[in-house]
């Protein structure tokens, strides 16, 4: 969890760090855009070796549940 | 999935010609609400920075007709000795006839030529390869004039920040021959048609003619603005697709050519972004000083002229020398389709890229 928090952090611009929590909605933050997106699918997929569609990331709602999921697909 | 071996078939010759106006990603700062940062952000990480695009009156026809006579004038190979035009493109003259026939008229080719047009896109240039080698292979030909180009700038609403900033135009012109001992090629080939909806104009053919329907423009979520006459990229299943499928791919390329990952000189791959491009480098463990990216730097994602234009911006110096040299070309794109190809090059005619010139249109 604290790796996929770390690798939002540093997949959205200009961040403050420690502003993310398992309880974010990533895709709701004034920071997210299309490249956010790009960059957290391609660290996650090196990080997990999960390759997460858009709709899947935008329906995710929280960072947990975006964790479960990627979980969910490691099985 | 088709995967060919050829032997003594050369990619002799190629040049790339772009237009000469240049539009700069600063200029394009509206389509980012002004933010300054954001702009400095994609220029960074994406690679933008600027692109070629035609005038009004220029067309892919007439970029590779310049870039075809150059290279005729360049080297020892006549007109009348191509019996075999492909053209690559989805940016035609016309729907009919074809751009290989228009450009079969205008270099004055011997009647005894097969002149066909291939619709498709950033993977083109490798599908043109393949049927190039096929058709010698078969006997059918002996030397064939590639031509690949578009005008994609062209197919994109200005104010759609998801594809306006991306594309170019250009056009190039490659030969492709029979030549004894020129060692062997190795082409892969794919397609997926369960992704055609990820790169699309949904209107202006046959299926939904144009209409005033078409042409109203609507905003997306994004705020980026197109008709249904315009190119519309679904720019996270494009990236899924392009870091999933073509590090695969190249590596099943190898293992069936049974070529070391180190013994190839270059990687030149379809120039879609410098993020792109890198990034399948890093999956693949590549030295990235193999992978030319500068060209998309200079001309933006110029489609299926993108692989011979970084062929012209970052190797022209080093193709024509003498020494025997493997490299590995790869294009995907529209389609969803992919191809990837390992050819020998040795003393080729690989010209440096050169500006279209309206005078001696």
């Amino acid at each position: 969890m604290e790796q996929l928090i770390k690798i939002i952090e540093e997949s959205l611009y200009e961040l403050e760090p420690g502003s993310i929590t398992g309880e974010s909605n990533v895709v709701q933050l004034k920071e997210w855009d299309s490249l956010a997106l790009l960059t957290l699918t391609d660290a996650v997929d090196l990080e997990f070796g999960v390759l997460l569609k858009k709709d899947e990331i935008e329906a995710s709602g929280t960072v947990l549940k975006l964790h479960q999921l990627i979980l969910s697909k490691q099985k | 999935m088709p995967s060919s071996m050829f032997e003594d078939i050369a990619v002799t010759a190629s040049i790339t010609v772009v237009p000469s106006k240049i539009r700069n990603l600063d200029e394009d700062i509206d389509l980012f609400d002004g933010n300054k940062r954001q702009l400095d952000r994609l220029k960074k990480t994406i690679g933008f920075d600027q692109r070629r695009i035609a005038d009004a009156s220029i067309t892919a026809l007439d970029l590779c007709y310049q870039a075809a006579s150059h290279l005729l004038e360049q080297s020892d190979i006549k007109a009348k000795n191509i019996d075999g035009i492909l053209f690559v493109t989805q940016t035609a003259d016309h729907s009919q006839p074809s751009n290989a026939s228009l450009m079969h008229r205008k270099l004055e080719c011997h009647s005894e030529c097969a002149a066909f047009d291939i619709g498709l896109g950033c993977s083109g240039f490798v599908y043109g390869l393949w049927l190039a080698h096929s058709l010698i292979h078969s006997g059918s030909c002996e030397t064939i004039l590639l031509l690949s180009g578009d005008t994609l700038s062209r197919m994109v609403h200005p104010k759609d920040k998801t594809t306006a900033p991306l594309f170019g135009d250009a056009g190039s012109a490659t030969i492709i021959q029979k030549k004894a001992s020129s060692g062997p090629s190795w082409f892969r080939l794919g397609s997926d048609g369960t992704g055609s909806d990820a790169l699309i104009v949904p209107a202006g053919g046959a299926r939904y003619p144009s209409s005033d329907v078409t042409k109203k423009e609507t905003e997306d979520e994004e705020g980026a603005i197109r008709t249904l006459e315009d190119l519309h990229m679904d720019g996270s299943s494009v990236f899924n697709f392009s870091i999933d499928v073509v590090p695969r791919e190249i590596e099943a390329l190898l293992n069936f050519a049974q070529v070391e990952k180190n013994t190839i000189d270059f990687y030149v791959l379809h120039q879609a972004n410098r993020y792109i491009v890198q990034n399948i480098g890093k999956r693949l463990q590549l030295d990235l000083a193999k992978l030319p990216v500068r060209s998309f730097e200079a001309f933006g994602n110029v489609s299926s002229a993108s692989i011979p234009a970084a062929m012209s911006y970052d190797l022209s110096k080093i193709l024509v020398d003498s020494e025997r040299r493997q490299i590995l070309l790869s294009g995907f794109g529209v389609g969803l389709s992919w191809g990837s190809c390992i050819l020998p090059i040795e003393s080729m005619v690989c010209l440096k890229w050169f500006e279209y010139d309206e005078a001696m249109a």
